[in-house]
């Protein structure tokens, strides 16, 4: 009769289990049974299909333990089965996943380069300290990977792809509720959000835009400190890191005790600088500090608004002036390989601000209003010829003006004659 | 001025007038036809410079048409060519000779010495050019050209 | 005067002056319209000096010609020059053309004995058409491929042959570098010996047949009727006109230069506004009027159908307007030129407008 109801069900059930890759386990035939008035959602196995453990050959019971051989008996299928483990608590989470996770010569047989150490790396984290402090209301793995719809993380649907990473963060981070306690704000994606690197990543969809791990860390999730916050951003924006070092304030900031790159740009709203931020007012990061030494940072602020406001006044100045001319028709597009190398240098020049060193800023940008000059220069040799070229026509339409007088005096005269 | 002069006149000078004309006409067409110092319309090969001149283990960027290329010699003393422009963003790009990589110092990407992107932001490989050494020059030139 | 006499004793030149003074010019409101076609003829001597010159330096091909245009209008001394003047007098040479044969159908000139002058005429003007058509290609910009890809798809929606006309016009499925060296063949070799040979038809019938005057004129006793005589009386007249012309088109290239645009790229996705030239424009908007499906068959076919018809009909105009044979203006026909002409206006105009 058992086998018979089995039988039933299996037909009644959805159709997903006889068309998929689910193993055809105990598991499978009694759950889905028993579950079946409850929609897949609800059973949180959405995708469960196309999870990577199951997509490699894993089924229920590799995670859960028990008995999938055992068809008849309940007992036999989990209460009996010593490393039955049914619903993981939280607390066991990282030990349970990293049964797999952290064992290198079982993994290796996915892939050759895989990861072993997230186990490891979660405790350093502040997930992972807290959780051992008794604290469950911590991220554990399966508040960022989801329980059975687990994707790589190089898959677009999967919670930890860089694209949906500030959202899974956010999932928990902006909620006050699960913050309360901790300590910590509930506002650092809507900071983020708005931020240079959150337009980058979330609007222009640019991958290689920072998510929070690739500043925080991916299990290892801690806050960027002192020593280390020049580093982590140097490791993209190297020129700024090497920069900054070499420079006097460096020292500085470390025995202050202020984080070296934050001071200036804030962390997670990290806006795009603008040249008016050098400038002496209220929005300048140099107020904070050098209120009493007003005198020096206003000279060197100001110097370096100077230098870029030069520099880029150059610049218009060259666009202008090569948009005219091709205005008129002239042929000038080489002159943008010179419009483009000055607008290059622009750049650098702002990244060289990071050396507070006058003579270098004024350095790099010298080579600048070189390029911007030589556009100049082009372009108003091209308006010169523009204007040789109305003199020329000018000289042709009076040679041919005057043959036409007298070709016209000479139809007369003919005409007279007849 | 009698009727029959000012007839030969207005000849004469109509004559001046279409000569005039026709040289007006002539000028350009003749200037035209000299051909101008740069003899090839394409730059789709220019000399970098002798070959005994540039140094094992540098590099330079120079201008190939509107766009910038690097030049690389290796330690070995092979030469390679790609466009100087960072895929991801506009930086130029510069060659580090102690890991023979090329590298975007603007978000720390890396290529290869194939133009490979290896690490960091950028998305897609530098544009490969074509370096020969003539009678001890060198010379680039764009692939599709070859 | 010795050459004169050393050139005469070897090729009649005597006769041919003789020819020239004694040939009659019909004088009358309607006497400018006869430099229409002299200017016409004008032009295709520009079009020919320019386009010999400019072949000098340019170089068919997808990677270089592009590149060698962009050489000619600013490394070669007066290369601008050449390629303005090509394009403007290019232009104005296909205006030029409609210009002579309205005036040329509208004062009945295609009656008996002119029709072969007529239909040279026609023949004539399709191939400075064509001549447009394979010239816009040939600086090989976004623009222009674009235009080419648009109005070879138009020969390619003819039925049975369509597809093979395609082909034969692309030189392949795609407009390619492949199609730019047909273009280029096509536009300084097959279609100068054509139209040379054509216009030498042209020419020869309207010296040998004279002037053609409007019915009324011809009603006219001939005590009423007025003649200047060819040479030099009207050959001067043509050159006064003609250099006129050539300094429009100075001014014209000097002021309102082509751009050169940006180089094509068959990868990259259609820009906005892309656009027949101007004298294709009239047939473009009304094939983008038209529905989709007209009686059973596509709209784009339906058009085509339409204006083959059209163009068969003007163009046996000589056969069909039987009045004209007989010295008599034919309302009907005068109506049909007239809305033909406000026809081509209209959509011009609708068609730059939009």
């Amino acid at each position: 009769m058992r086998h018979f109801s089995i039988f039933i069900s299996s037909i009644a059930m959805s159709a997903i289990i006889f068309t998929t890759d689910l193993p055809q386990d105990a598991c499978v035939s009694c759950h889905f049974e028993i579950d079946q008035d409850k929609d897949v959602d609800e059973r949180s196995l959405t995708n469960i299909l196309d999870d990577i453990h199951i997509q490699k050959g894993l089924g229920c019971s590799d995670c859960h333990g028990g008995n999938p051989e055992a068809f008849d008996d309940e007992d036999e299928a989990m209460w009996d089965v010593d490393s039955f483990l049914g619903t993981i608590e939280r607390v066991d989470q990282p030990q349970v996943c990293g049964v797999c996770h952290s064992d290198p010569i079982y993994m290796r047989q996915y892939s050759a380069h895989i990861k072993t150490d997230q186990v490891g790396q979660y405790w350093t984290s502040q997930h992972g300290v807290s959780l051992k402090e008794g604290n469950q209301n911590v991220a554990v793995c399966t508040d960022c990977h989801s329980v059975h719809g687990i994707f790589p993380v190089n898959d677009p649907r999967s919670s930890v792809y860089a694209l949906n990473v500030p959202e899974t963060c956010n999932h928990c981070h902006g909620d006050s509720e699960v913050m309360e306690g901790s300590g910590l704000s509930n506002d650092q994606y809507d900071k983020y959000r708005i931020s240079v690197h959150g337009v980058a990543l979330l609007d222009d969809m640019d991958i290689s835009a920072p998510a929070c791990n690739d500043c925080h860390g991916n299990h290892g999730a801690i806050p960027p400190s002192v020593f280390s916050i020049s580093d982590i951003c140097g490791s993209c924006h190297v020129n700024n890191k090497d920069l900054f070092k070499d420079s006097h304030l460096s020292d500085i900031f470390l025995n202050a005790d202020l984080n070296q790159c934050e001071g200036c740009h804030n962390y997670h709203d990290i806006l795009t600088p603008t040249d008016e931020d050098l400038l002496w007012n209220d929005k300048d990061n140099c107020v904070e500090c050098h209120q009493e030494i007003e005198d020096v940072a206003n000279k060197m602020g100001v110097k370096f608004n100077n230098i870029i406001t030069e520099l880029k006044s150059k610049i218009d100045l060259a666009n202008e002036k090569v948009a005219s001319a091709e205005n008129m028709g002239m042929e000038v597009s080489d002159l943008f390989f010179d419009l483009e190398e000055a607008h290059k240098i622009l750049i650098q020049t702002r990244t060289s601000i990071h050396s507070f060193n006058l003579e270098h800023v004024s350095e790099t940008a010298s080579s600048g209003y070189k390029s911007a000059d030589a556009a100049i220069l082009g372009a108003e040799k091209a308006m010169e010829e523009f204007d040789f070229r109305k003199t020329g026509l000018l000289i042709f339409s009076i040679i041919l003006t005057m043959f036409a007088i007298l070709l016209y005096l000479k139809i007369k005269s003919l005409e007279k004659n007849k | 001025m009698s009727k029959q002069n000012r007839k030969k006149f207005l000849d004469i000078i109509l004559g001046a007038g279409a000569t005039a004309w026709f040289a007006s006409i002539l000028y350009p067409i003749s200037k035209y036809l000299i051909p101008p110092d740069i003899a090839d319309a394409n730059v789709t090969s220019i000399e970098v410079g002798p070959e005994i001149e540039f140094k094992r283990g540098s590099s330079k960027i120079v201008r190939f048409g509107r766009k910038p290329v690097i030049i690389i010699r290796r330690k070995n003393g092979d030469l390679k060519a790609f466009a100087a422009t960072c895929t991801h963003l506009d930086c130029n790009v510069q060659f580090k000779n102690e890991t023979e990589q090329i590298w975007c110092a603007c978000h720390n990407g890396f290529y290869d010495l194939e133009g490979k992107n290896i690490s960091g932001p950028p998305p897609r490989p530098l544009a490969k050019y074509i370096v020969r050494v003539a009678r001890g020059i060198i010379v680039i030139s764009s692939e599709d050209m070859a | 005067m010795s050459l004169y006499n050393w050139l005469n004793e070897r090729i009649a030149l005597e006769s041919m002056t003789k020819f020239a003074k004694k040939k009659q010019v019909p004088v009358f409101y309607g006497t400018v319209w006869y430099y229409l076609g002299g200017v016409s003829l004008f032009l295709f001597i520009i079009q020919v000096v320019t386009g010999i010159l400019l072949i000098l330096y340019y170089q068919p091909g997808a990677t270089t010609a592009f590149e060698s245009v962009k050489f000619i209008v600013s490394k070669v001394e007066f290369g601008w020059l050449m390629r303005e003047v090509h394009s403007w007098s290019a232009n104005l040479f296909i205006l030029f053309i409609f210009l002579h044969m309205f005036t040329v159908y509208f004062a009945k000139a295609y009656r008996k004995p002119r029709e072969l002058t007529w239909y040279s005429g026609i023949f004539l003007l399709a191939l400075a058409m064509f001549f447009g058509f394979s010239g816009y290609l040939l600086p090989w910009n976004e623009l222009a491929f674009f235009a080419t890809k648009v109005g070879s798809d138009i020969a390619g929606a003819i039925p049975v042959v369509g597809d093979f006309l395609l082909r034969l016009l692309r030189a392949g499925d795609e407009v390619s570098g492949a199609t730019l060296t047909r273009f280029y063949g096509i536009h300084v070799a097959i279609l100068p010996a054509v139209f040379t040979v054509l216009l030498g038809i042209h020419l020869a019938l309207v010296q040998s047949q004279g002037m053609s005057v409007p019915p009324e004129q011809e009603h006219l006793a001939e005590d009423k009727r007025k003649y200047m005589p060819f040479f030099p009386n009207f050959a001067l007249r043509d050159l006064l006109f003609w250099l006129i012309i050539l300094n429009v088109i100075a001014l014209l290239a000097v002021f309102f230069p082509w751009e050169l645009g940006t180089k094509a790229d068959p990868l990259a996705s259609a820009p906005a506004g892309i656009r027949p030239e101007w004298y294709f424009m009239f047939m473009f908007q009304t094939l983008k009027l038209i529905p989709a499906h007209v009686l059973f068959i596509e709209g784009e076919l339906f058009g085509i159908l339409m204006f083959a018809m059209g163009g068969i009909i003007w163009f046996l105009v000589p056969v069909l307007d039987k009045k004209a044979n007989q010295n008599i203006r034919s309302k009907l026909w005068k109506w049909i030129g007239i809305m033909l002409v406000i026809y081509i206006i209209v959509m011009t105009v609708w068609g730059y407008m939009v």
